[in-house]
């Protein structure tokens, strides 16, 4: 069972500058992330939408896989953004670890 | 026993020469008929003077061949094998008119849908063969008929006085058309007036309905008859009978007076019929306008009905209005703050037998209600603006923002961070009272295609069912005009491109939601349509009508009455006393403008003496024989090869 927490975007709001709410989960992304890595980017994305923030940190170690090439964002048909979700995510793990 | 001697098709004195126009139909009829080789065929059956091909005998030089072989005398009748006769036999009917001949000497032969749609090779080629001999066969003892032509009256009554009726009403009455307005509340607005503001431009529905209303209302042409329905009907096109009644029940709340102005969720309060008691109307056309009723859930589907937090949309959307005071952050909703929401789409549309329950009457909604979508997002939208720090999630199970302007009503919900879950058809979310210290009064428990089939627990304070667009409860009018319904239980078009608001019943038209789920602007468009549709129709001041209707041998006739037990339209055919010979008989006569040319009264006839004119008995007779005759192609004995079997 994934939980849903809306309370969650708001925190990472402050450590971003586009959260990819124009995202319609198409897939392109994922598609085109020379990762090929399981439906990396999409499935963060997606976890950032619906708030599931123990998903995010049980698969953190993906988002240190991530090239920064840049193609996710250069192709998403919807102007999202994937690559700045990704490196708000980091930011985001990295201030939690260090609280912790 | 012998049968009766039938009378000969008379011939008009004339020697019948009839024209045979096959069509190729750019390839769909010459890729599986040998279509020269079937005028070949023709060329060398009694009675026809020419036969001819073209590409597509529709197009303009196709119906000149026609005209100009009726306009050199070289025939008198013609046959055309083409499409099914829906599409073009209308065409080919005025191509005669206009060439100077008489459009009901015409026999259409249908070998596309008929034989190369369905058959190939060899087969395909002696079918169309032995159909279009057929057609020869009756052409030739087909005899000029006129059309019926009965007065009609320029009047036209609207049942409905939601935006469908008034929209209608206006046009009609802006035509010159005098309109009698029937509605069975004492308000005027309808569905329009249970909602707030109209998606996608943001129209108020208010202003639009009091807008339409006090056009209605001071318009000299049109009477509205508020608080009453229809109770009889009887007539036909032209020259329609109804009878109005005041609904019991139906006057305005003690308080309300009119001019009343506005009352939310149900209209313009319009001043009592002047009549007061039942009347009459005699009209020329009717346009149906009666509307929708919005699907109401099953106790339990979903939570409703069990859980006071658990509503339909329709209710939400009357309930927050246009969210007035609604600016703290979060919705409030009958005082209690509504953090987080679910909307739950396709409730009560596009359902599945055998996943999902029929109702008490054994009915599934297995349409696609089409507005709700855009209805469901336009509100969450408007939410998310009002109120920032309450949460919408739609679940969904496909999303059809169809339209102008829609679409981006989505765009912006996604900019609006409205949370978008999808669900499988079989995979429905499950709607529970939510944990207790949860905070929330309900939880959402979804399949979410959206999140890899991951299964997620939405705790929320508030569900919404996008519940979708029904027939409206219309029984009683269904059954006294005799309307056709359609599988999904709306009003059924007779056909959806080239009759969109006509019905089979001439001079009854189709407005609005009546004949299938549409927004306000559709339905306007189609109401539109309705009046235009009717006022052509009434425009000459009379009503011509095809004449393929029964008609009596008052010679032949013995006034059994069989044709009067077996008639489909009471009234079409009815026994009378006539003065034969000196000699006071009874006898059948019909009204043609009442039959139905159905030819049960044929069929049951003891003494031969009804037939349908343009479809008597010796034409079919004329038609067997042709098809089983060997002039046009020997029996191979082959059973046609199916395309496809």
């Amino acid at each position: 069972m994934t939980g849903v927490n809306p309370e969650f975007v708001k925190r990472l709001e402050p450590l971003s500058a586009d959260l990819g709410s124009a995202c319609f989960n198409c897939g392109t992304c994922a598609a085109i992330c020379p990762l090929i890595s399981e439906h990396f980017p999409r499935k963060m994305i997606r976890y950032v939408q619906i708030g599931a923030q123990d998903r995010i940190m049980e698969n953190a170690r993906e988002l240190w896989r991530c090239l920064h090439c840049g193609l996710c964002t250069q192709t998403c048909p919807r102007g999202a953004n994937p690559g700045e979700v990704i490196l708000t995510l980091k930011r985001y793990v990295t201030s939690v670890w260090r609280k912790s | 026993m012998s049968e009766p001697q039938r009378a000969k098709a008379p011939d008009a004195g004339e020697q019948a020469k009839v024209g045979v126009y096959i069509c190729y139909c750019g390839g769909n009829i010459s890729d599986h008929v040998d279509v020269e080789k079937v005028r070949e065929r023709m060329e060398t059956v009694p009675g026809v003077a020419v036969a001819r091909t073209n590409m597509f005998m529709c197009s303009d030089p196709g119906q000149e061949l026609i005209m100009e072989d009726l306009r050199q005398g070289r025939i008198n009748r013609v046959v055309v094998a083409s499409c099914a006769p829906s599409l073009h036999e209308s065409t080919f009917r005025s191509a005669i008119a206009r060439a100077g001949g008489n459009p009901y000497q015409y026999e259409h032969a249908n070998i596309r849908e008929q034989v190369s749609w369905v058959h190939h090779g060899q087969a395909a080629t002696d079918k169309a063969s032995r159909l279009i001999a057929a057609a020869t066969g009756k052409a030739r003892t087909l005899t000029p008929l006129e059309p019926l032509r009965v007065t009609a009256r320029r009047h036209a009554v609207v049942i409905g006085g939601g935006i469908a009726g008034m929209r209608a009403a206006l046009d009609l009455a802006d035509m010159g058309v005098r309109v009698a307005l029937v509605e069975k509340t004492p308000y005027l607005g309808g569905g329009v007036s249970r909602l707030v503001r109209l998606a996608p431009t943001g129209e108020d529905a208010a202003h639009l309905v009091t807008t339409l209303a006090r056009r209605i209302l001071e318009h000299p042409g049109i009477t509205v008859h508020a608080g009453s329905a229809v109770t009889t009907f009887g007539g036909y096109v032209g020259n329609f009978t109804l009878g109005v009644s005041p609904v019991p029940g139906a006057c305005a709340p003690a308080g309300e007076t009119w001019p009343g102005g506005y009352v939310p969720g149900k209209g313009v309060l319009v001043p009592p019929s002047p009549d007061g008691g039942a009347i009459t109307l005699e009209t020329g056309v009717v346009v149906l306008a009666t509307g929708f009723a919005s699907y109401i859930p099953r106790p339990g589907e979903y939570g409703f009905g069990e859980n006071a937090e658990v509503v339909t949309l329709p209710d939400l959307i009357q309930k927050i209005g246009g969210l007035e005071g609604q600016r703290g952050g979060t919705l409030v909703i009958d005082g209690r703050p509504i953090r987080s929401m679910a909307l739950i789409h396709c409730v009560g549309s596009r359902q599945i037998p055998g996943i999902h329950e029929e109702d008490a009457n054994g009915h599934l909604n297995e349409h696609c209600s089409r507005v709700c979508c855009t209805s469901a997002i336009n509100t969450a939208n408007a939410i998310r603006e009002a109120c920032p720090q309450t949460s919408v999630y739609e679940l969904y199970r496909d999303i059809r923002t169809y339209g102008r302007g829609q679409e981006e009503l989505y765009a912006k919900a996604s900019g609006n961070r409205v949370v978008f879950m999808r669900f499988g058809a079989d995979q429905a979310p499950v709607v529970q009272r939510g944990a207790p210290g949860s905070g929330h009064p309900l939880k959402v428990t979804v399949t979410d295609q959206l999140t890899f089939g991951e299964e997620l627990e939405v705790p929320v304070d508030l569900v919404v069912l996008a519940t979708g667009m029904e027939p409206g409860p219309v029984a009683d009018l269904v059954e006294m005009l005799k309307l056709p319904v359609g599988a999904d239980r709306f009003l059924l078009e007779t056909h959806p491109k080239l009759r969109p608001v006509e019905l089979p019943i001439a001079g009854i038209f189709l407005a609005g939601t009546c004949q299938a789920p549409m927004d306000a602007g559709e339905t306007c468009n189609a109401a539109s349509a309705a009046a235009v549709k009717a006022v052509s129709l009434l425009s000459k001041g009379y009503v011509e009508l095809d004449p393929f209707v029964a008609e009596v041998d008052v010679r032949r006739c013995t006034g059994t009455g069989a044709c009067v037990q077996a008639c489909l339209n009471p009234g079409a055919i009815a026994l009378e006393t006539m003065d034969i010979d000196g000699r006071p008989v009874t006898r059948a006569r019909v009204t043609p403008a009442l039959c139905l040319g159905c030819g049960a009264c044929v069929a049951v006839c003891p003494e031969n003496a009804i037939d349908i004119n343009g479809w008597t008995l010796a034409q079919y007779e004329a038609m067997v024989d042709m098809i089983v005759s060997d002039a046009v192609c020997q029996d191979s004995g082959a059973v046609p090869e199916t395309v496809g079997a």
